[in-house]
């Protein structure tokens, strides 16, 4: 998986690094903006109100 | 089937990753983000406290004496509109309080529930707060005691309320405990009352914890900070 897309990136190994590390990042700030918010009220640690509103 | 192996090792691999990332974002990255949305809520109130919009509102002398007080500004949902300090919980505890208690608002501070008393008013003031994440603001919940003071300012007055019982450990569903007079906290008649509500365990949701308290005091801030504040 991650070697096919090794192979597929462009440049020599530092631009491949490069890319790779962008895109890292890029996965991660999805991750951390997106992903997470909407998961993280599926955990129990939200709950402190006896109403439950 | 190597490749097989191969890809589903590195599956494997993400997954794990993805699961450590979760954990740090949601140990370390939602106090950081509750900390600087906190410190912002206590500055946008400092800042409306020192342009006078509260107290300007409240030293408006009535034209003619006769004339009824304006009734105070309502609490808007998700807006703060005071400070608590609990100095049990740490001399450098302060936090805002925001009005409602939906997701949202208890990730910027801690939550006033909609339809309990104002502050300070004849009534129940119930507030709620993470006791994990987003800051950990009520993490020390458990070792509140009678007699320990809860100070709230709303910029213009200063409230001390007294802790009377807790803290007490109950199921999700007993609404009854924000009820203006709480059954179980022991107190009889109607008063001015403050209840505070987080989660038990720690880190789970089975239960809640609860603390009420009766309001002892209140000044001007004019007058200074309260006695319970000063060390």
């Amino acid at each position: 998986m991650y070697g096919w897309f090794w192979r597929h990136l462009p440049g020599n190994v530092w631009v491949k690094l490069l890319v790779s590390v962008v895109l890292v990042l890029a996965v991660v700030y999805v991750l951390f903006q997106y992903v997470f918010p909407w998961a993280e009220p599926l955990l129990p640690f939200n709950d402190v109100t006896v109403d439950n509103q | 089937m190597r490749l097989i192996v191969r890809t589903l090792s590195e599956l494997c691999i993400t997954v794990g990753a993805l699961i450590v990332l979760f954990v740090a974002y949601v140990l370390f990255w939602t106090g950081v983000r509750a900390d600087g949305a906190m410190n912002d809520q206590i500055d946008r109130l400092h800042r409306q406290w020192s342009t006078g919009s509260v107290p300007a509102a409240a030293a408006t002398a009535p034209a003619d004496p006769g004339a009824v007080p304006p009734p105070p500004a309502p609490y808007h949902y998700g807006e703060p509109f005071a400070i608590m300090y609990i100095p049990r919980l740490g001399s450098t505890w302060d936090k805002p309080v925001l009005e409602g208690t939906g997701r949202d608002v208890l990730a910027k501070g801690l939550g006033h529930y909609g339809g309990t008393a104002r502050l300070g008013q004849v009534g129940n003031f119930a507030v709620a707060g993470h006791r994990r994440t987003y800051g950990d603001p009520l993490k020390d919940f458990p070792r509140l005691r009678p007699g320990d003071a809860v100070v709230l300012t709303d910029g213009t007055t200063w409230f001390t309320y007294r802790i009377d019982k807790g803290p007490y450990k109950t199921v999700p569903t007993d609404i009854g405990v924000i009820d203006p007079v709480p059954r179980k906290s022991g107190y009889a008649r109607p008063g001015r009352y403050l209840t505070l509500t987080t989660c038990d365990p720690e880190w789970g949701h089975s239960h809640r914890l609860i603390v009420w308290g009766h309001l002892d005091s209140t000044q001007a801030v004019e007058s200074g900070e309260p006695g319970a504040l000063r060390r």
